[in-house]
């Protein structure tokens, strides 16, 4: 669903964020992208949301190549790419609703779809009885699984999440992981990038770690002398 | 799936929404732009000073060029009634005698391009003179009659052009009789050139203040466009393409032109209410039936569609200028 084919990020001639990355993800697979502050996990996330391009190699996601794509077919693959932020990105001008029915209106799907759609989704995250509350007066918590259910809404193949438990405490961090999991369950790709290693450890599963740029473990044939992970 | 991506966003849509009629996506996109208008309709109504203001501006700078545009109009329209009155004279040698006049008056009657023509004959033209102009005593000492016979000639509707009135005052001058042929059209001329020149400084102005407007708006929009960045940011990120995140700000435009379009309606309607009472009592005063027409129905809905045609404009001025630096490059941090 998601490989990277000896992909190299270079910002300014100096700064590399990338180096030859190659690593592969199947359809219903969870993953763990973890690394220090500025290994380049963030750049990754980027890649495969095409915020930004490889200067060498290859991102494919859902069998597309996405280094030749036209710019103006951007939007139509972020609307299989699920993305859940650690600040969440909800807009405090609208209901719960209207934050969750965002993907699902820049689609063009019809209200009764919109509504049918927002409430399963809110469901999944047990929010369902806060639909027409203003995200700020819901806790972190809550926040974030309202982030999550906007990410999910349009049911993605994809599912990127950045930190998605860096505020909060460790039980709802384990409550959001089970969501995760639950989604990688039903087909769904997760990768989420977080420096939470407790959390992993207890996880048991994929991980991709970043060191300086280069993919230390986890990659599909390690150019350093990395161990794998799993 | 991904994979599919490249096929045109409509399809994929249908599909998702599991096969779906193609009449039902045209009316969900309709149910989107009706709501997308509103929706930026509403916004202006929440902050009703600015958006008052700036409907002010636009309100003054497109009355000021559409009032000078009807007031040329109404010149214009004077002029033109009196070239429809337009007679040509022409006077004929003093030595021609009255026979040979009324005969040369039926022949230029029969031309095709004159409707009637008629004859003042010396001692009658002196004897008006004499009534008229209160020289009756000085006329006494005269030995003979200084006048001569006189035609007065109407043209026919299709002759009463500016070259077809010279084509007759030419042929006219080619008689041996006529010592001199006069139409008295100078004036008007003059008053053409005017109104020509003021025609042109007038759309000039037109232009500069259409301008104007559209920058005003621009303006505006690039700040409502900074006011909703977070949104923006958002709607790119879950896959809005450019234009669903343009469409609210250019209903804004075409709002904002609306609003400013009725403004100088009202604000024309006004000083032709105030400026019409003096008008008329100078245009009494030089007997003459000159009124300022006011726009209309039509022309204010010309004039409202016109605004709202330069409000859109300038939104997609500022949104063509400033929603593509909105990118969500920076969204996720380090």
């Amino acid at each position: 669903m998601i490989e990277f084919r000896q992909v190299t990020k270079r910002y300014d001639s100096d700064h590399t964020a990338l180096r030859q990355v190659n690593f592969h993800l199947d359809r219903g697979e969870l993953a763990f992208l973890t690394g220090h502050s500025g290994a380049g996990k963030s750049t990754l996330l980027k890649l495969i949301m095409v915020m930004e391009r490889p200067t060498a190699g290859e991102v494919i996601v859902g069998g597309q190549k996405l280094n030749s794509l036209p710019r103006r077919q951007i939007p139509y693959i972020r609307r299989h790419i699920g993305v859940v932020f650690q600040n969440h990105q909800l807009l405090f001008d609208r209901t719960v609703f209207d934050n969750v029915a965002m993907p699902l209106e820049v689609m063009g799907a019809s209200p009764d779809d919109i509504g049918r759609r927002v409430r399963a989704a809110l469901d999944k995250v047990g929010l369902l009885n806060k639909e027409k509350m203003n995200p700020m007066q819901l806790s972190g918590g809550e926040q974030q699984r309202v982030g999550i259910a906007r990410a999910v809404v349009n049911k993605p193949p994809v599912l990127l999440a950045d930190e998605p438990t860096g505020n909060l405490d460790p039980e709802l961090s384990a409550d959001i992981m089970h969501l995760f999991t639950e989604f990688s369950q039903v087909g769904v790709t997760v990768l989420i990038a977080t420096h939470d290693i407790a959390l992993i450890d207890q996880m048991n599963k994929r991980r991709l770690t970043l060191d300086h740029g280069r993919m230390i473990v986890g990659a599909d044939a390690p150019l350093t002398g990395g161990v794998s992970g799993y | 799936m991904v994979t599919d991506s490249r096929q045109k966003p409509e399809k994929r849509r249908g599909a998702n929404r599991g096969r779906s009629p193609a009449s039902n996506q045209a009316r969900s996109y309709l149910d989107h732009h009706r709501k997308v208008a509103k929706d930026s309709a509403q916004r202006l109504w929440r902050s009703p000073v600015a958006s008052m203001m700036t409907w002010m501006v636009m309100g003054v700078a497109l009355a000021l060029p559409v009032a000078l545009l009807l007031l040329l109009g109404s010149l214009q329209g004077v002029s033109a009634g009196w070239e429809n009155s337009a007679r040509i004279t022409a006077y004929l040698s003093l030595d021609v005698p009255v026979e040979q006049a009324r005969e040369l008056a039926s022949e230029i009657d029969g031309d095709g391009r004159v409707l009637s023509v008629e004859m003042v004959d010396r001692d009658q033209a002196l004897a008006e003179f004499r009534v008229s102009s209160g020289l009756d005593d000085a006329l006494d000492f005269l030995d003979d009659n200084p006048l001569p016979h006189t035609l007065l000639v109407t043209p026919e509707d299709s002759a009463r052009s500016a070259d077809g009135v010279q084509a007759l005052v030419t042929f006219m001058e080619g008689m041996d009789a006529v010592e001199r042929v006069q139409v008295d059209l100078g004036w008007l001329q003059r008053l053409n050139a005017i109104t020509d020149i003021l025609a042109r400084a007038v759309w000039a102005l037109a232009l500069l203040l259409g301008a104007a407007v559209i920058l005003v708006i621009g303006n505006t929009v690039r700040l409502s466009i900074e006011n909703r960045r977070d949104e923006i940011l958002v709607a790119k990120l879950v896959g809005g393409t450019d234009a669903f995140v343009r469409r609210p700000f250019l209903y804004t435009g075409a709002w904002f032109g609306l609003g400013g379009g009725v403004v100088a309606w009202v604000l024309i309607q006004v000083s032709l209410w105030w400026l019409n009472g003096p008008i008329e009592r100078l245009a009494s005063l030089y007997q003459s039936e000159f009124v300022i027409h006011g726009p209309g129905f039509d022309g204010a809905l010309a004039l409202i569609i016109t605004a709202m045609v330069l409000g859109w404009l300038g939104a997609w001025v500022a949104v063509k200028r400033h929603l593509d630096d909105i990118e969500p490059g920076d969204i996720a941090g380090g």
